[in-house]
């Protein structure tokens, strides 16, 4: 007994200077499906949380260190850059879609208006190297990176490694990203049955959107992660959407569904940025709908193309899609740019 | 020539260092038609373009040597990566370790790599499948994926001796959860049978001949496909390489 308690007690001296990074618990709300990112491979702890964290807002990342990933991705603005349709990078070259919200990335099938990429990891990699955007080379990133002595101090107690490679590096903005979970809307709370009620318009919000929307918008996560052709245009030379991935011409026009978690605060609304309130979105696809081929058969159930909502449908609808506004979250402080 | 002799040297002293091991080396010897293919030298297509490299790379994963009697050996997954690029000679040595002893009558490969390590998360793409390192260039970060094979240059037009650049990035690795292009490509090559033992090391040749890339099943004119990446046509160039890697001389550095 005496032994163990002593060799306990040496075990503990040394762990001092041994790589020790805390584990940060990451809790899966109980109304969200099953995270597909695997959490094991890279477990979140403290020190690669707030390593993503600096890496997030630090325009090492760009080619001439002007844009960060919290450039386009502001958290006031739910993670998506508020008052720009289209988003600028390096030189203020104009990118071609509208940039996404990046909360709840754990549980996310595929990545960007085209699924491009299917796994967290890569994520940061299409923003660092794309031209219009951080126009910078990732092998190059690591080299500026290992250059740091400040940073090589963090990956060491992020990662315990000497040499930082792009494994640490992008691990540690998964972690960053991947633990930004938006779940404690009033919706949330309502449907947790956590005491809290949604009055009557957003109540007949809420039905209206079962009927009407839930079918594309599906889950609590308010996605089903597909590929949909909404209607926004029937010009698609300058944007072909996911069948520039696909290469097959039924994808044509086809962008991911969003989720609507934050809508409230993630205007501009559709991959083009094209509108400004929840009010043109919702008259959108009551009236506005520009018809082609691969219009999504959804929206084709009626005489004219759409989903016919009244005035006050709509506003019922934008009631209830504010109660996804997830204010704790906006404001925690954890996923701010620390100074 | 003073080039080969170097790289022959340092082949020799890398085989006497591991004069022991049970091994046996693909070497990879890059042409074009008769000619060694070198970088800025001035080449003519089977179709009278002429022409210039500037970046020749491919990657060669998924090695099996097959025995006489049928049976194979698999190379370990997590070592059977690599990527040959013309601008660093030693990649043009791929080292094949712990080889169990036999006769081996073939050799294949995949020019190219398996769907499954294009959609492994990020810390088992190492070495040469390091996006951030050693496969810089060689992957498409807006449509995740592998670049298999990339050959670039320029064209010299006689009339105007205008310099065009062409550039061929070759991948698809048959998509993640829709189905795309898979321009993976196998390649299985006969040897005249090998002996390997701890004393009997080959140095398997494999000659690719790159003026083979245009004139092969499609002919592939420069002048009516500058650029092919991620389009239909990249399945032609995939159906035309495929044919381009042949077997070479299998000699014993050691005996």
């Amino acid at each position: 007994m005496i032994a163990v308690m002593l060799i306990a007690a040496i075990i503990s001296s040394f762990s001092v200077n041994r790589f020790a990074p805390k584990p940060m618990q990451i809790l899966i709300p109980s109304n969200f499906p099953k995270p597909t990112y695997n959490l094991q491979s890279n477990p979140v702890t403290e020190e690669g949380f707030a390593l993503g964290r600096k890496l997030f807002y630090d325009g090492i990342l760009s080619r001439d260190g002007t844009i960060s990933c919290g450039s386009c991705h502001q958290q006031a603005s739910a993670f998506i850059h508020g008052g720009h349709d289209l988003s600028h990078g390096v030189d203020d070259q104009l990118g071609r879609r509208n940039a996404l919200p990046i909360f709840n990335a754990l549980f996310k099938k595929t990545f960007f208006w085209d699924g491009g990429v299917p796994s967290l990891d890569f994520v940061p990699v299409n923003p660092i190297e794309n031209p219009v955007e951080m126009d910078e080379k990732l092998d190059h990133v690591i080299k500026k990176l290992n250059a740091s002595a400040a940073y090589k101090i963090l990956f060491k107690k992020a990662f315990d490694v000497d040499e930082i490679t792009s494994k640490e590096l992008l691990h540690a903005l998964a972690q960053f990203m991947g633990a930004m979970i938006s779940s404690n809307s009033k919706y949330d709370k309502y449907v947790r049955k956590e005491g809290i009620e949604l009055n009557t318009d957003e109540l007949a919000g809420l039905n209206l959107f079962k009927q009407k929307c839930s079918e594309c918008h599906a889950t609590d996560l308010f996605t089903d992660g597909s590929y949909r052709n909404n209607g926004i245009t029937n010009d698609f030379n300058s944007d072909k959407g996911r069948e520039e991935i696909t290469l097959n011409p039924s994808d044509r026009g086809k962008f991911k569904v969003p989720s609507l978690r934050n809508v409230e605060y993630t205007s501009p609304y559709m991959h083009d940025g094209g509108f400004e309130t929840l009010e043109e979105v919702l008259e959108h696809y009551n009236s506005g709908i520009k018809e082609s081929i691969t219009l999504d058969p959804l929206l084709k159930q009626n005489k004219s193309p759409g989903i016919p909502l009244t005035k006050n449908e709509q506003q019922q609808i934008i009631a209830f899609l504010k109660t996804l506004t997830d204010t704790a979250f906006l404001h925690d402080q954890r996923f701010s740019e620390q100074h | 020539m003073k080039k080969k002799y170097l790289l022959f040297l340092i082949l020799s002293i890398f085989i006497l260092i591991s004069a022991d091991a049970q091994q046996a080396i693909m070497q990879f010897n890059n042409f074009f038609g008769k000619e060694d293919f070198v970088f800025k030298k001035e080449y003519t297509t089977a179709f009278g373009e002429k022409l210039s490299f500037v970046t020749l790379n491919y990657f060669i994963s998924n090695i099996k040597l097959i025995k006489k009697n049928g049976s194979e050996y698999i190379i370990p997954q997590d070592s059977s990566y690599f990527l040959m690029k013309q601008a660093d000679p030693s990649s043009k040595n791929i080292v094949l370790k712990n080889i169990p002893k036999g006769k081996y009558k073939s050799i294949s490969f995949t020019i190219g790599v398996d769907s499954v390590r294009n959609t492994m998360p990020v810390e088992k793409r190492t070495g040469c499948l390091d996006v951030g390192a050693a496969a810089r260039g060689m992957y498409w970060v807006w449509n995740s994926g592998y670049i298999f094979f990339k050959l670039e240059g320029k064209t010299v037009n006689e009339v105007d001796s205008l310099r065009k650049n062409f550039q061929y990035h070759i991948g698809g690795y048959g998509g993640y959860d829709t189905k795309t292009i898979n321009n993976i490509k196998t390649k299985t090559l006969d040897i005249p049978v090998t002996k390997i033992t701890k004393k009997k090391n080959p140095v398997i040749n494999i000659n690719v001949d790159i003026a083979k890339f245009f004139d092969n099943i499609t002919p592939v004119k420069i002048a009516e496909h500058r650029s092919v990446m991620w389009g239909d046509f990249s399945v032609k160039i995939a159906d035309n390489y495929v044919n381009i890697f042949n077997i070479g001389e299998v000699v014993y550095q050691h005996e």
